[in-house]
């Protein structure tokens, strides 16, 4: 059977990244975030109390950890072409059977599988915690699945934009450590924002992407689906396809052989 | 006139340029036939990557034509690179094993599973890789890179291959097995081959003809031993000096050379001194006497014909 282009490079991209290092930092990361760091507050914080419903630390945790994955997998994703860019992969492949949108196809399915599988593994891990509770239907499941997807390709945009534009390895690895701590933890997905919360950090959090995706994975398994979270929907595509079109103008330029 | 598909390559008038000044590639023509082996010689920068990049459909010709295989490289470019094999000069590598390469390479060109395993095996061990073949490929020395990046463009099946010096960093030994792989493919198989390199001998070797490139342009083709007796009236005079010449005499030579005229090349190395130019035989006494005025000692003198690297001198200069 004839698997299309950007299948084969979907499928190269998965074997490349299922090294231990790329599976410890997608998985093992956010396991720990969960089964560790999550059962230790879950210790000091009783209990989260958000529109008059009170729910356990890790019920909380877990659906910002479910989030989290969109930003992981979207990375590994658009981190994809700084690596074949450093590795004469980029050109090596654009001289062999595929366009360049078959490679930035194979991007894009890399990141939404990852995405979207690291998740299922993490709701996994969650439903064995004692005291998550989680409620799900099929409009969560398509809520859930669809912020999943969006974030994981406003993510990759965005790191396909960095790839394009940092010019050293030095600068890569520097925008993106710093990213990944003002993105995760600037977040609603390892806190909740209330009243107590300073401005500064509400604003923060409130510009942050990956606020709106652990938001509508939250609403998802937690607290149901509301009009709330079909605002935080329709603001999470909306990013999603003006980052999208950005990189893809960036990457349309991306020149080779020079 | 044979017609585009008759030949593997056709390159007519190509020209190109990356800032719209100076020409990379400036108005070259050539074509290689199929089943033959085509060697491109030049300094560093003479244009013979660039001229790979256009052909292998990385970068747009800013004029002129490229054909490969009868396709056209701007509107036909997909097609083309389901037939061209290409080894580019920058290393190039999956963050995977060597094994692991071997495999992705293969199921992106689509090679049947059977077919796959029988080549990786035969290419891992001509290519000597079997030690290294459960290493991650950034771990592996400069040389074994370059074996493996070779190596695994074999795999697949092509009708055009793109060397763009494959063998920089490895060893003799591996470096004429290589050459000798290379040219059995292309005898066996009828591949046609577009050779890159530096290593003069190594085109000696190998090619069926040689062009060399300067800035840009194309300044002699033909066989090996063609070139070589297009410039046959050039002849390498070698003189061996009693000592390493000082400052003084370093200075002065160029004087000599001047004297002498139609030198195309010389220079000074330890306490060797060579001289490149036309109907040399004629003026060695003219340069053993200005030497001897130099107050230095000459202890030999060799007049010799001209080998492909001394071609490649005359032709190129410095």
């Amino acid at each position: 059977m004839r698997l299309p282009a950007f299948v084969r490079l979907t499928v190269r991209n998965i074997l490349v990244n299922t090294d231990p290092g790329t599976m410890f930092f997608m998985l093992g990361l956010p396991a720990f975030y969960l089964l560790v760091l999550g059962i230790m507050f879950q210790g000091i914080i009783t209990s989260v109390n958000i529109g008059g419903l009170s729910i356990s630390y890790t019920t909380f945790l877990a659906p910002g950890i479910v989030g989290m994955q969109a930003f992981t997998a979207g990375s590994i994703g658009g981190g994809m072409l700084w690596a074949d860019r450093r590795w004469g992969m980029f050109e090596q492949l654009l001289v062999g059977p595929f366009r360049r949108t078959d490679y930035l196809l194979g991007i894009v399915f890399l990141s939404v599988i990852f995405a979207v599988g690291g998740s299922l593994i993490m709701i996994g891990l969650a439903a064995l915690i004692k005291g998550a509770t989680f409620s799900m239907g099929v409009i969560s499941y398509l809520y859930m699945i669809t912020a999943l997807v969006a974030g994981t390709i406003f993510f990759s945009s965005m790191f396909l934009v960095i790839s394009i534009k940092a010019k050293s390895m030095q600068a890569y690895n520097t925008i993106t450590i710093l990213l990944f701590f003002f993105l995760d933890f600037a977040s609603t997905a390892f806190y909740p924002i209330t009243k107590l919360t300073p401005l500064p950090l509400r604003i923060i959090s409130s510009l942050n992407p990956l606020s709106y995706v652990a938001n509508i994975v939250r609403d998802s398994m937690v607290y149901g689906i509301s009009y709330t979270t079909s605002i935080d929907m329709l603001i999470v595509v909306a990013i999603m396809l003006i980052l999208f079109a950005i990189s893809l103008k960036l990457y349309s330029n991306v020149r080779t052989g020079v | 006139m044979p017609s585009f598909a008759s030949h593997a390559v056709d390159v007519i008038d190509l020209v190109k340029s990356y800032d719209g000044r100076k020409n990379a590639v400036d108005g070259i023509s050539f074509h290689v036939e199929k089943g033959e082996i085509y060697g491109f010689l030049g300094k560093n920068g003479a244009g013979k990557s660039t001229t790979i990049k256009v052909l292998t459909t990385l970068i747009p010709p800013t004029s002129g034509k490229a054909i490969i295989d009868g396709l056209d490289v701007v509107r036909n470019a997909i097609q083309i690179r389901r037939r061209i094999g290409v080894v580019q000069q920058e290393e190039s590598f999956d963050f995977a094993t060597v094994d692991r390469n071997f495999d992705i390479y293969a199921m992106l060109w689509e090679v049947p599973a059977d077919v796959a395993a029988r080549r990786k095996e035969e290419l891992i061990e001509l290519f000597n890789l079997g030690e290294v073949r459960k290493r991650r490929a950034f771990e592996l020395s400069g040389g074994q890179k370059k074996r493996l990046q070779v190596a695994r463009e074999f795999i697949h099946d092509m009708k055009v291959l793109f060397l763009d010096e494959p063998t920089v960093g490895m060893d003799p030994v591996m470096r004429r097995s290589v050459l000798k792989f290379v040219k059995q493919k292309a005898t066996d198989e009828g591949i046609s081959i577009m050779f890159t390199t530096q290593i003069l001998e190594e085109a000696d070797l190998i090619c069926d003809r040689i062009a060399i490139i300067d800035n840009g342009k194309i300044v002699a083709e033909g066989t090996s031993s063609e070139l070589k007796q297009k410039f046959g009236t050039m002849r390498k005079l070698t003189i061996g000096l009693s000592e390493i010449p000082d400052r003084k005499f370093i200075e002065e030579f160029p004087a000599v050379i001047r004297n002498v005229g139609d030198i195309s090349h010389y220079s000074i190395t330890g306490k060797e001194v060579l001289i490149l130019g036309q109907n040399l035989g004629r003026k060695v006494k003219s340069i053993i006497d200005q030497i001897s005025e130099m107050d230095v000692d000459i202890e030999h003198i060799n007049l010799d014909t001209p080998t492909l690297d001394d071609v490649f001198l005359e032709v190129v200069g410095q």
